[in-house]
């Protein structure tokens, strides 16, 4: 069968429907039974009409990253896609408006910044949207039309989309922009085809659950609901907002609360009352809202209140460069606060990752009693990808289950030190289960104590307590893929780099390179065995992220007395697969030298 | 001649490229833009017959490779169609509406088919050769041993018939005035060249006008062919071969002199100081005629191409052809065109 690999860039300004249109085209692939990878750009002024990019990778098998070069640009605004041409593979395909209303100067046409390797498709884009919709605004839906006519993609799930798309507006806005797909796709299945590019049919098989596309944000939200979340408190912050909106529609309709509070010190400070009423609170933020959040932070952990919070990290420091993406506030989640703050972070690789995260954060929090941190980043935040959730819910939904029964005729300790080091918890208005809470250190019932004794055992049973998170039942904490054994080249990594990395190690595989690559989902505590075990099958370790310093090589550096390759990157956008295989040939060069040495 | 010089050349076939490597070659600083209508880079025509005998793709008839066109910065502006030029302001518009300037101009844009006004009407049933596009849509509609029918005959049109042939096609041909175009013949010649095609095994029809051209029947051959005799014929594919006319539209309203074709000196430069033309698109004066005559062939207009980019730079070298014009019969019985040859 042929397999299909198409990568599309739809680019334009913000009022041309490039969003749109990206969004149109990704779910009608995904309801005709591709796999969907896709990844917006847009900029970061609220007002104004700055670039936005919108990329769709189309497969029949599942696919790991968006690639380097698309195959095809479709340019909305010539303006912004003209910078963008060489992300074209030669023979690659180039579509564009060919009868622009207005004159131009020399060079403002991107025809004549096409690279000789490219091809060239010319359409009539306003025009045609104003004989059929009587205005320019569905140029997009012009250029979607041609394009699905050209590679000969069935016009039906673009028809049932389009539908859903408008079916809040009057009937003859859907209908005039069916004729304007329409159009343009009898234009574009009548153009003689010069690229190589080939659509073959989805790969259909059984599978366990329902397949769906949406976004990482999307999946935590999903992740929320069937955890069975109660209350969630937030502060609107660029790229987590949308997981308060979502919620917003969602929680009320199942009887839970949302409340946007008026900063981000009242929602962990909220998030955090709820978890000591007993309910399943989170709370979702960036890194200068996470940054706001530490002092609570702690308050959450020397008093051992579950809490979720979901940071999306984008560039920074301070307000940075809140569209683009970033893995720098690591250090931040695993070790920002005051005092010996240790608390869980997990950091989901892809978006059935954040799904998985996000429901078992609940179970942790309340089962180790303590704030749990979920780590995405703008681009797993704003990603869609085709996902299969599991047809069962995969989660605990009682959360009662690790609370624990007063005993009755003995003073009830909140902070008792147990075998496990989780001590038995109650919620307010348990009868005999009155207690002291607060910031201060304590003894095992609660009371203020600052003896050097009491602060050793109480930090020891803090951390401690955490070990167990790693062997956490139904969520991947960490895992291995391509080579087994010993390998040449072993590449480390977290976060929504892991694509990246999967899809270098498959080419440099392909290369002849015995490669493998390890994930790691919980950051903290970290899995140091595991990794060491690692480090021990691979002659070379490379760690690539995006960050400057390279923050979770920190982390594995103090973990495992070894050395490594550290590969830092902080472009604002994903790290390039070729990057990353370069390096791969590098470290494989070497081992080569060495071996002959 | 100095690198602020922007030499903008119309036309993407073998006068224009053949200008371009020149242009680069004696003034490696400057910008060079070839302008096309088409989509692709610049390709053998000559070689399109390929398709009906082996596997190919465009990219297998590229002249140059893509790297030649980054290495030797040289920006083709495809799929872009000029409207007007305006000699005074050194400007030509594109139908995209956008404005180019030029130091000097190149008008390479050759020659589009010509269609008699009586078969005018019947255009949207025949397929053209002309290029790669058409070329492919004339091998997918043709069945194995199908039957083709050339009207007009030009040496365009032989050279597909002989290849056509060679892969166990039939091929009928309709002669008019203009087959053997643009080879002059006389009454001998055309009667000893038609008796030559009959050996190579084509059909020849003379002396009959086409009435009508149908669509055939479903479960028929595609096409239905009825002449003035009462003749009827059916066939897969009907092709017109009836010449080239220069490809120059937008030069009118330039200032420009313009009588069939561009009209320009032994040097090749028009009537306007910045303007040039080479290929099949100009006439160049002949002295020894005493009057502007077309110069055919992939040879002729190669050397046009560079004759054209030294005098653009700076040389004064003049016009002679580069090649015989006499159609001939070859040692294997077979009819050859000097114009058939190429690199």
């Amino acid at each position: 069968m042929k397999e299909t690999d198409i990568q599309l860039m739809f680019c334009g300004s913000a009022g041309d429907g490039t969003i749109a249109v990206g969004d149109i085209f990704k779910r009608a692939m995904a309801r005709a039974g591709y796999k969907v990878i896709a990844f917006d750009i847009y900029p970061p002024e609220i007002r104004g009409f700055g670039k936005c990019i919108s990329r769709v990778r189309v497969t029949s098998r599942q696919a790991y990253s968006l690639k380097h070069a698309s195959d095809v640009l479709v340019s909305l605004n010539d303006s912004y896609a003209i910078p963008h041409v060489s992300e074209v593979r030669d023979f690659g395909s180039v579509i564009y408006d060919n009868a622009p209303i207005t004159s131009m100067a020399e060079g403002e046409h991107i025809s004549g910044h096409l690279l000789p390797g490219q091809l060239p498709y010319g359409l009539r884009m306003r025009e045609i949207s104003d004989q059929t919709t009587g205005g320019s605004k569905s140029k997009n839906i012009v250029a979607l039309g041609y394009l699905a006519g050209l590679f000969g993609i069935s016009r039906e799930p673009f028809h049932l989309i389009i539908k859903d798309k408008f079916k809040t507006k009057d009937q003859s806005i859907s209908e005039s922009n069916l004729l304007a797909f329409d159009t343009a796709y009898t234009e574009g299945a009548s153009t003689f085809r010069l690229d190589f590019i080939e659509w073959g049919a989805p790969e259909r098989q059984e599978i366990g659950g329902k397949v769906q596309m949406m976004t990482g944000n999307a999946a935590v939200v999903r992740g929320c609901l069937d955890a069975g979340i109660d209350c969630f408190f937030g502060y609107p912050i660029t790229p987590a907002t949308s997981i308060m909106e979502r919620l917003a529609t969602e929680l009320p309709r199942r009887g839970g609360r949302l409340l946007q509070t008026e900063d981000e010190i009242s929602a962990i400070a909220a998030t955090i009352g709820a978890g000591y009423t007993g309910v399943r609170a989170a709370t979702a933020t960036s890194g200068p809202g996470l940054a706001l959040m530490v002092e609570m932070l702690g308050l959450g952990v020397i008093a051992e209140v579950p809490s979720v919070i979901f940071c999306s990290q984008r560039g920074g420091p301070s307000t940075g460069m809140p569209t683009k993406t970033e893995q720098s506030d690591l250090h931040l989640a695993v070790y920002g606060g005051a005092g010996d703050a240790q608390r869980i972070v997990l950091a989901p690789t892809n978006v059935e990752g954040a799904y998985r995260c996000a429901g078992k954060a609940f179970e942790m929090a309340e089962k180790y009693q303590t704030p749990v941190i979920v780590l995405l980043d703008l681009y797993l935040s704003n990603r869609y990808e085709t996902v299969v959730l599991p047809r069962q819910n995969p989660f605990e939904a009682d959360s009662s289950k690790h609370r624990s029964n007063v005993e009755r005729g003995v003073p009830y300790q909140r902070f008792a030190l147990t075998e496990d080091n989780i001590s038995p918890r109650t919620v307010p208005g348990e009868e005999g289960g009155v207690h002291v809470i607060t910031g201060l250190e304590h003894n095992e019932l609660g009371r203020p104590n600052d003896q050097s004794e009491m602060h050793n055992r109480m930090s020891e049973k803090r951390h401690k307590k955490l070990l167990a998170a790693l062997d956490h039942p139904g969520i991947t904490i960490h895992k291995r893929f391509g080579d087994t054994g010993q390998v040449d080249v072993g590449i480390l990594g977290w976060g929504s780099t892991i694509g990246e990395i999967l899809e270098a190690m498959l080419m440099a595989q392909a290369e002849g390179i015995r490669c493998s690559v390890m994930k790691v989902v919980m950051l903290s505590p970290l899995p140091n065995e595991p990794i060491r075990a690692f480090f021990s099958d691979c002659r070379e370790v490379l760690i690539p992220e995006l960050n400057y310093e390279g923050q979770f090589a920190n982390l594995v550096a103090a973990a495992v007395p070894k050395p490594f390759t550290r590969l830092n990157r902080v472009p604002g956008v994903p790290m390039q697969v070729a990057d990353i295989l370069e390096q791969i040939r590098c470290l494989a060069e070497r081992t080569k030298s060495s071996s002959a040495a | 001649m100095g690198s602020n010089q922007h030499y903008v050349i119309i036309g993407n076939g073998v006068a224009g490229n053949e200008a371009a490597y020149f242009l680069r070659q004696r003034d490696p600083e400057s910008r060079i833009t070839i302008i096309t209508a088409g989509r692709l880079l610049f390709y053998s025509r000559y070689e399109l017959p390929r398709l009906f005998h082996e596997s190919c793709d465009w990219r297998d008839f590229l002249v140059n490779p893509v790297e030649y066109y980054v290495n030797n910065r040289i920006n083709v502006r495809r799929n872009s169609f000029v409207t007007h030029v305006d000699a005074q302001r050194r400007t030509l518009s594109l139908a995209h509406k956008e404005d180019i300037t030029y130091s000097q101009l190149l008008v390479a844009s050759g020659g589009a088919s010509y269609l008699p006004a009586e078969l005018d009407e019947f255009a949207p049933l025949l397929n053209g050769f002309n290029l790669y596009s058409a070329a492919c849509k004339v091998r997918d509609i043709l069945p194995k041993q199908g039957k083709v029918v050339m009207l007009g005959g030009d040496v365009l049109g032989l050279d597909l018939a002989r290849n056509l042939i060679r892969e166990g096609y039939q091929v009928i041909l309709v002669t008019s005035e203009h087959t053997f175009w643009p080879h002059r013949v006389d009454s001998a010649e055309r009667t000893l060249f038609l008796g030559t095609l009959r050996e190579m095994g084509v059909e020849v029809i003379e002396d009959v006008r086409i009435e009508q051209i149908e669509q055939g029947a479903p479960g028929m051959s595609a096409r239905h062919i009825l002449f003035d005799n009462g003749r009827e014929l059916f066939a897969d594919v009907v092709m017109p071969f009836f010449g080239l006319l220069p490809a120059a539209d937008f030069m009118m309203g330039s200032g420009v002199d313009f009588e069939r074709g561009l009209l320009v000196s032994t040097n090749l430069r028009t009537t306007d100081q910045n303007i040039w033309a080479a290929g099949d698109v100009c006439q160049i004066w002949s002295p020894e005629e005493n009057q502007y005559r077309f110069y055919y062939g992939w040879k002729n207009v190669k050397k046009m191409g560079e004759i054209a980019a030294r005098n653009m730079t700076g040389d004064d070298i003049h016009w002679e052809t580069a090649t015989d014009q006499k159609l001939f019969i070859d040692k294997h019985k077979q009819l050859v065109s000097p114009y058939w040859e190429h690199d």
